[in-house]
């Protein structure tokens, strides 16, 4: 499930690109240090595969759709915690160039999701313990189902909490969660049981590919649980910023939640200062100047956040913006094509 | 699958879509507008639109063809769509009456976000379709972004479309091959993506030693990254103080 631009404050999306971003640079000076250019070649086609593979398509019994692989178990399986992520994350940034899933902002939250998840987390703390050297039929199976399916939940819950904290969305926590958790269970399991397929299938005929794997060297758990923390530093740090700079959009969503309009809050003081200081160091103080252009023809009803009269002129604006633009563009264009064509003659 | 890369070779060096600015500096200029266009309030629908004037003129401006790009945006995501309608829903309190008609804030803030996806999305689709991937990846160089993962970016790219045409073969023939949608279960399909996996490994070896052999070592381009130029700063400087001039006055 990729996340989107629009459902991200800049604040979330920023302090996840911040984070996945740290986590390449980490992980890139890992794999460079052997500087083995197969594996780099190897790493590189193997992206290519996650795209091939979703091309491949099943039936699911018993609903007449089809589904298909997600590939990042599989990869982090095949390649070792540092290179599947950066194979993963290379899979979302051509995603996101290409194919406009999620966007720019978004994609330091999904490369979070998606990739840090399945590399750093599924693999090396649910998979390999429950897998071992891959012998046994049954534990690879087993490995595979649960961690495909955790792994997923895990992201899924990461999409939750990423929206929630933005405060973009109205939905609320719970009824988020209720959506998100049993739809990934679900493809959570069909996607482990697919990776165990094609895990038992290579087993079978190239066994020689999966020991290399398994060779690799795990991250050490005190680099995962630092890197953990750090991220959930961050992310407590850029909420409690977005609740300081933001009091309107937390009230409401706090109104949505527990039918209070504010909670009561031992800090008050610090948390008016804050929101003061805010108001003043304003990079775009728009709130005055709405405030002083509008023409209060259709008065806004009750508490409303927007004002209808400053609203619809504004708007009234922007099309004229959009207008005028629009225009530019096709002078801009003519120009160039007349230019040139004369330039040919 | 292969034509969702279409994109990708729209590109083509015209000159009427030659970048003003440096390609490095490109790519800042559109995180800039994407990160102006997301700090837009969750109900403020005037500045959304006035940020459309940037995509707008994009397009207008350049021959970039729309057809590739509207067929991204609309199928671009059901999650997105989803997220909107639950704002449609939850959010029933009368936010402005126009003509006697109630509108409320759900149906504002369901515009907004979708009218952020399409601002975001389009743009980025826009640099895409003017920049030739190799010339992103130099571009990534030029920003200081780690020389493994750029190669991986280039490899990914370029392997896609072969990959993309194997798989394309293969499901082909199990489909001719299959009655009564027998052998499309998630047995056989395993089998056929491992299969695809040994096909694309020992397709790797084979390239890494055609490539060993003209001189690969673990970068594609050995040619030292250009950094930004003080024209490129000047106009992202510009850019910046353009797009904090729409969010302010808008």
């Amino acid at each position: 499930m990729h996340m989107s631009d629009a459902l991200l404050s800049p604040v979330v999306g920023g302090t996840f690109w911040a984070v996945s971003a740290g986590m390449i640079g980490w992980s890139a000076r890992k794999t460079a240090a052997d500087s083995d250019g197969s594996k780099t070649v190897l790493m590189g086609v193997l992206g290519a595969f996650v795209f091939a593979a979703q091309m491949i398509n099943f039936t699911i019994p018993g609903t007449g759709s089809s589904g298909h692989i997600g590939g990042g178990l599989l990869l982090a399986v095949l390649l070792g915690p540092w290179r599947a992520f950066i194979t993963l994350a290379s899979v979302l940034v051509i995603q996101a160039l290409f194919f406009a899933d999620g966007g720019l902002l978004a994609l330091g939250s999904n490369i979070f999701n998606m990739a840090f998840i399945p590399a750093f987390i599924a693999w090396p703390f649910i998979y390999r313990p429950i897998a071992g050297n891959g012998d046994s039929q049954v534990r690879l199976a087993t490995a595979s189902i649960v961690s495909a399916t955790l792994g997923l939940l895990a992201g899924a819950f990461s999409v939750v909490l990423q929206t929630t904290m933005s405060g973009i969305s109205d939905l609320p926590f719970s009824t988020f969660m209720l959506f998100m958790l049993p739809i990934h269970a679900a493809i959570g399991i069909v996607e482990g049981v697919l990776t165990w397929g094609v895990l038992s299938f290579i087993h079978s005929t190239e066994p020689a590919l999966l020991r290399k794997a398994t060779e690799t060297p795990a991250p050490k758990t005190g680099f995962v649980t630092a890197s953990l923390f750090v991220a959930a530093l961050a992310i407590g740090g850029a909420v409690s910023w977005f609740a300081s700079s933001n009091p309107d959009g937390l009230e409401w969503s706090i109104g949505k939640v527990t039918g209070q309009e504010e909670l009561a809050s031992p800090s008050e003081s610090t948390h008016e200062r804050l929101a003061e200081l805010q108001e003043k160091a304003a990079f775009l103080p728009d709130y005055d100047f709405r405030q002083t252009s509008g023409e209060a023809e259709n008065a806004a009803s009750g508490d409303s956040p927007v004002n209808a009269g400053t609203s619809l002129s504004g708007i009234a604006g922007s099309l004229m913006v959009l207008l005028l633009s629009g225009a530019a563009g096709l002078i801009f264009r003519n120009r160039r094509n007349s230019s040139t064509t004369a330039s040919q003659s | 699958m292969t034509d969702r890369f279409a994109i990708g070779s729209l590109h083509g060096e015209t000159p009427s879509c030659r970048l003003p600015v440096g390609d490095g500096a490109a790519i800042i200029i559109l995180a800039l507008f994407i990160i102006f266009v997301i700090s837009i309030p969750k109900f403020d629908l005037a500045g959304a639109l006035a940020f459309a004037a940037i995509p707008l003129l994009l397009f207008t401006a350049t021959p970039v063809p729309l057809a590739p790009v509207l067929k991204r945006l609309v199928i671009v995501s059901p999650f997105i769509l989803f997220m909107a309608v639950g704002n449609l829903f939850l959010d029933r309190s009368t936010a402005l009456t126009v003509a006697g008609i109630a509108i409320t804030g759900g149906t504002i803030s369901a515009t907004v976000i979708v009218l952020k996806t399409l601002l975001t999305l389009s743009t980025l689709l826009w640099l895409m379709a003017c920049l030739p991937f190799h010339r992103f990846g130099m571009a990534l160089r030029s920003l200081r972004v780690p020389e493994v993962f750029v190669t991986q970016l280039l490899l990914v790219y370029r392997y896609s479309f072969l990959l993309a045409e194997e798989a394309a073969m293969m499901q082909k023939a199990r489909d001719l091959r299959s009655f009564d949608g027998r052998g499309k279960g998630v047995v056989v399909t395993a089998k056929l993506i491992g299969s695809l996996l040994i096909r694309t490994t020992a397709r790797a070896e084979r390239i890494y030693m055609a490539m060993s052999a003209r001189g690969f070592r673990t970068a594609l381009d050995s040619r030292p990254a250009g950094a930004l130029k003080a024209n490129d700063f000047a106009i992202i400087a510009l850019a910046g103080t353009l797009f904090g001039l729409i969010r302010y006055l808008f």
